[in-house]
């Protein structure tokens, strides 16, 4: 293997990459351009809830109960149903997330110390979220009745007073205030790093389809050099954009960066390698760029935003566990984080490190083999 | 002109068989995809790992451990003596959430003058995980306090009843809402992929030029390159949705008639969307990075992962534009809701009208590029 051959068919790559301005845009700039719109996107603290209400009540009481659950804007009415309108059409249309019904009779059941059903509709397609709005809904109604009990006296008041006896002190830490925007920045940040090994894949099957890899064959070029020559650039370009993506979440976003910038360029080029070695492994499956973009798609890009904790926690199930885990960006989103916003140094993440290292190495080492096969 | 365009849909189906990798692929990459994704978002938010530092040591110590274990969402894993230990455990991001109950607890509890003080302490690099923790643990301690303060749990009838009937989805499965969406993105990315390269490749080959100089019309370019895409996005699409209804048991409630219909649609729309930066992009490359680009931005727009009435004013209007967002409303509408065309035609609309319009840019452009 030889240096020099090898620095030559980097600098032919970097040609490549220059020469063709859209090209060099998409590769060293769309990172950066897709940290900053996908951020805005996930990073949201409030939750809307839209909610249809019919109240066949229609007192100051049950008025009051309305206004009390949407005074802050969490919750919004959007429809206000009749006393026979249906209320089907509302979800259906996906007008409203909830409907609530506020019976006849609801201010006398009340105030004459019964207890007064309100029904509470749910769209449930969403699991999770409807969960949590019915958690929020009963908080907001057990206060408005704690409310109304301090304010008229009676009311199972006496059932509020219970003496508090233990206090819940709770903090966050590396993210005080618990802010979306903060954690999905670092996140977003490695899934957005794998443009690059994308475009190394591209350009590898591009060689083979366009059959150039057939005269390359024919230099003293071998197969070893001609991979490392290719990878040299990509994982600088792959860096390059990297060190962009963190000028975006620092600069613009204003993420702290607790870290060290020099860990941060290391595991960044530790990312970049892993990542290119699995599209390096793509590249020497496929005959053309378009299987290429597919693979890299399915196995690579899509997973990314759901397996690797991006936002969610990896999952337990074993096998999207085990694939979880051979995806280089489950491991980047936890270096990012921890670089960011716990300031820990390398010994802290020498876990994920060396996980990216053996992936790497594993999969450039395997590309490797098979793709000097088939040039002799 | 049909006999035009059946000979350059053939031909694209000779490049495709000759290409069986890519045919292979296309077929069961989607259906694995389906399965190991659905597989693992559907499963609830559960044993987050807990490090509890019980400085007390004391029976009402032991039962504030034991609450927090009793909670789903928690599991105790690891029982550092100091502090200095957890902080190195949430550093290595190996627990989320740090209890910490200080000596003398169980001494102020006995005291109706001091408080007893419980201390968590959550790991805020992933937020959402950090809230559902601190939720669960708040929730076992409130309940505790209650206990020991002597209250019975929800004895007292409230005066207002809160009775929550759940349309739809009454056991609250998670994978009824993400195995819908998952058909939509794996639909909507197999039609862009096929239908983004047709062009580019043919011209970074040479061979646009060879397809030029033939008696086809662009129309006919743009409708034979677009009728393989249809037919291989549709297929998929059928098996998706077998996979979805056998596999995952989800409900078919509305009419599998207007679903395939209002998939046509969509498909077609992709179709143009692909069709449209194959015509701008001058190699496979730039067209293969640009579908990535839009890719990520529609599903950040989708709907799926960031509900949309939550998004600011501006960047609800540009979602509007998104065929993904509607395209999932309709799939979900149609297969949980039963919803039918007229719950959904504003959709249906929003996806045709966009659909056109990029047909419309890209028949434009390639006439231009061909020039």
């Amino acid at each position: 293997m030889s240096l020099q051959r090898m620095l030559v068919v980097a600098r032919k790559e970097l040609t490549h990459i220059t020469r063709d301005m859209r090209l060099f845009v998409l590769v060293t700039l769309a990172p950066a351009f897709l940290l900053i719109t996908l951020s805005y996107v996930f990073a949201l603290d409030v939750e809307r809830v839209d909610i249809g209400v019919q109240n066949r009540d229609n007192t100051s009481l049950s008025r009051e109960l309305v206004s009390h659950i949407t005074a802050d804007g969490d919750f919004v009415v959007v429809a206000w149903l009749g006393p026979s309108q249906r209320i089907e059409p509302l979800f259906t249309r996906g007008k409203a997330d909830m409907v609530l019904v506020i019976p006849r009779g609801f201010a006398k059941t009340v105030l004459d110390g019964d207890s007064a059903p309100v029904q509470c509709v749910v769209d449930g397609v969403d699991a999770v979220a409807a969960s949590q709005s019915i958690a929020i809904l009963e908080g907001r109604v057990n206060a408005f009745v704690a409310k109304v009990a301090r304010s008229r006296g009676g009311l199972g008041a006496e059932a509020l007073a219970g003496t508090r006896v233990l206090e819940v002190k709770d903090r966050a830490w590396y993210n005080k205030a618990l802010k979306s925007l903060m954690s999905i920045v670092p996140g977003l940040l490695a899934v957005v790093l794998s443009m690059p090994a994308l475009a190394l894949a591209l350009a590898l099957a591009k060689e083979k389809e366009r059959g150039s890899l057939e005269s390359l064959i024919v230099t003293p070029v071998r197969g070893s050099e001609y991979l490392g020559g290719k990878l040299l650039t990509y994982v600088v370009s792959g860096v390059v954009s990297g060190m962009l993506a963190w000028a975006v979440a620092t600069f613009w976003f204003g993420v702290p960066f607790r870290g060290g910038l020099v860990e941060f360029l290391l595991l960044t080029a530790d990312y970049v390698v892993a990542s290119m070695g699995i599209s390096l492994l793509v590249a020497t499956f496929v005959r053309n760029q378009q299987t290429a973009m597919f693979l890299v798609l399915m196995i690579f890009f899509i997973p990314s935003f759901f397996l690797s904790g991006l936002l969610r926690p990896v999952a337990d199930e074993p096998i999207a566990r085990a694939f979880a885990y051979a995806l280089p960006s489950t491991h980047f989103i936890t270096i990012s984080r921890a670089l960011f916003l716990k300031g820990v140094g390398l010994a802290a993440l020498s876990g994920p490190a060396l996980a990216l290292l053996a992936i790497g190495l594993v999969c450039q080492g395997f590309s490797l083999r098979l793709f000097d096969k088939k040039l002799t | 002109m049909i006999l035009r365009i059946r000979n350059l849909v053939w031909k694209e189906f000779i490049q495709l068989r000759r290409d069986w990798v890519m045919a292979a692929f296309i077929l069961t990459l989607p259906v694995l995809q389906l399965i190991l994704l659905a597989s693992a978002t559907t499963s609830s938010i559960d044993d987050l790992s807990v490090a509890v530092v019980d400085r007390d040591r004391s029976s009402v110590s032991r039962r504030v451990v034991t609450s927090l274990g009793n909670r789903e969402e928690l599991e105790i894993q690891y029982v550092p003596a100091t502090l200095e230990q957890a902080r190195h455990l949430l550093d290595d991001g190996a627990t989320i959430l740090a209890v910490v109950i200080r000596e003398g607890f169980s001494a102020a509890l006995e005291r109706p003058s001091e408080t007893a003080a419980v201390q968590l302490i959550a790991d805020g690099s992933n937020d959402l995980v950090a809230d559902i923790a601190l939720g669960a643990a708040r929730a076992a301690l409130v309940d505790l306090a209650g206990e020991e303060a002597g209250l019975p749990p929800r004895a007292h009838a409230s005066p207002i009843e809160l009775r929550t009937t759940v349309r739809y989805n009454p056991t609250f499965d998670v994978k009824v809402f993400t195995v819908p969406a998952q058909v939509g993105f794996i639909v909507y990315q197999v039609t862009l992929t096929v239908a983004s390269i047709g062009l580019a490749r043919e011209r970074e080959l040479g061979t646009l030029e060879q397809l030029i100089v033939m008696p086809l019309s662009r129309l006919e370019l743009v409708v034979g390159k677009a009728i393989p895409a249809l037919i291989v996005g549709m297929l998929n699409f059928a098996l998706m949705v077998v996979v979805a209804i056998f596999g995952f048991g989800i409900p078919m409630r509305g009419s599998l008639m207007l679903l395939i219909g209002l998939t046509l649609v969509f498909v077609a729309v992709q179709i143009g969307y692909g069709i449209f930066i194959s015509g701008i992009a001058h190699t496979q490359q730039q067209a293969i990075l640009l579908v990535f680009v839009l890719a990520m931005v529609d599903m950040a727009f989708s709907g799926y992962l960031v509900p949309i009435k939550n998004l600011p004013m501006v960047l609800q209007t540009f979602a509007e534009v998104a065929p993904l967002r509607h395209y999932l409303t309709i799939l979900r509408g149609v297969m949980l809701k039963g919803a039918d065309l007229s719950a959904l035609w504003q959709h249906a609309v929003a996806m045709g009208v966009t659909g056109l319009l990029v047909v419309a840019l890209a028949v434009r452009n390639l006439s231009r590029s061909l020039d």
